[in-house]
């Protein structure tokens, strides 16, 4: 099983860019290991194309799926913007499937240093649905969003935040 | 600037340390180092893990409840900043902190106390059963203590004029 799941995963990483090949290639190297016990732990990475997200607002968009990270080589992190197509969206909503939009990352499985040296991480990729200028599409947020989010500048966001992490 | 615990082991987690996690339900869990962290992502219990503080608190091995431990309860108000209770605050601290540490020595020691007559008594039995090991049954006879007969081993002084040039 092991076998065939790095096949797959590296017939991925030959389809994309060349310089995403070394962080699939550190996704194999981890994967072999993680078939192995039962417990499989997925090293967190960026949020790169392909990257599917949950969204977290009622803008009406349910999943989304990474188009493009703007700013950053390897991939957004938490508090970047990237742009993004809608997969799933709820019937009556703002945003309808394969619309393409631009998200804020709020909640990141990848671990962000914050200023006071320690390092914070959440349970799953999470965006919200912003347009170009940076407001929010919708109007309530949900679950626990991290205050590294004021230093870029989405008070809006911030302020919508039923826990500020 | 806040010293937090770490939720698996109970020790001080200083600024610039550690990894906290943020879960969904907003349940922030800080570890001190990544050895708590892994441990957590493996699901284990803190409360049966041996090392923690968390076992040791609940199987009585550390002491639970002093009069100490009621000065470093988390408290949400931040204190108008004045100089006089700040250096009264520091110095509390030390000697807090000596005061606790002692008691918990203290805790510990009574709890290892009893352990000496019950190796005492151990020891008395073992050596009546299995005496025959080191002494044979007719020596024991006439000698009826517990006590090994002395051996008397006999050098030559000729050999131990040697031994020195030898070397």
């Amino acid at each position: 099983m092991a076998a065939s799941l790095a096949s797959k995963w590296s017939r991925v990483g030959r389809s994309f860019l060349g310089g995403l090949d070394h962080k699939l290639s550190g996704f194999l190297s981890t994967s072999h290991e993680a078939c192995s016990n039962s417990f499989s732990q997925q090293r967190s990475t960026f949020i790169q194309m392909r990257t599917v997200l949950k969204v977290v607002d009622n803008s009406g968009a349910k999943k989304v799926m990474c188009i493009q990270a703007l700013k950053g080589k390897k991939g957004a992190r938490l508090g970047d913007t990237i742009v993004a197509s809608v997969k799933e969206a709820h019937p009556n909503g703002k945003v309808k499937k394969g619309k393409v939009v631009y998200g804020v990352v709020v909640r990141a499985a990848m671990q962000r240093g914050r200023c006071d040296g320690s390092e914070v991480k959440f349970d799953d990729n999470v965006v919200v649905l912003v347009d170009k200028q940076g407001q929010p599409i919708g109007t309530r947020v949900f679950g626990p969003i991290p205050h590294e989010l004021r230093k870029k500048k989405h008070v809006k966001i911030l302020t919508l935040a039923k826990h500020i992490a | 600037m806040r010293i937090e615990k770490c939720w698996f082991c109970s020790s001080t987690v200083y600024p610039g340390h550690g990894i906290q996690f943020v879960r969904n339900d907003a349940k922030i869990f800080r570890f001190c180092r990544s050895k708590c962290h892994k441990n957590f992502k493996m699901k284990r219990n803190p409360r049966k893990v041996k090392w923690t503080k968390a076992y040791r608190r609940l199987h009585g091995k550390d002491m639970t409840q002093d009069s100490t431990f009621e000065f470093e309860r988390k408290r949400n108000r931040p204190e108008r900043y004045d100089r006089n209770l700040t250096e009264n605050t520091l110095k509390a601290i030390k000697t807090i902190d000596k005061v606790r540490s002692r008691r918990e020595a203290k805790h510990i020691e009574t709890r290892k106390k009893g352990k000496k007559a019950q190796l005492m008594r151990e020891a008395v039995k073992e050596l009546e059963q299995s005496i025959s090991l080191v002494k044979a049954p007719s020596v024991l006879k006439e000698d009826k203590s517990y006590t090994l007969p002395k051996i008397k081993v006999k050098v030559s002084q000729a050999e131990a004029k040697n031994q020195p040039m030898e070397e």
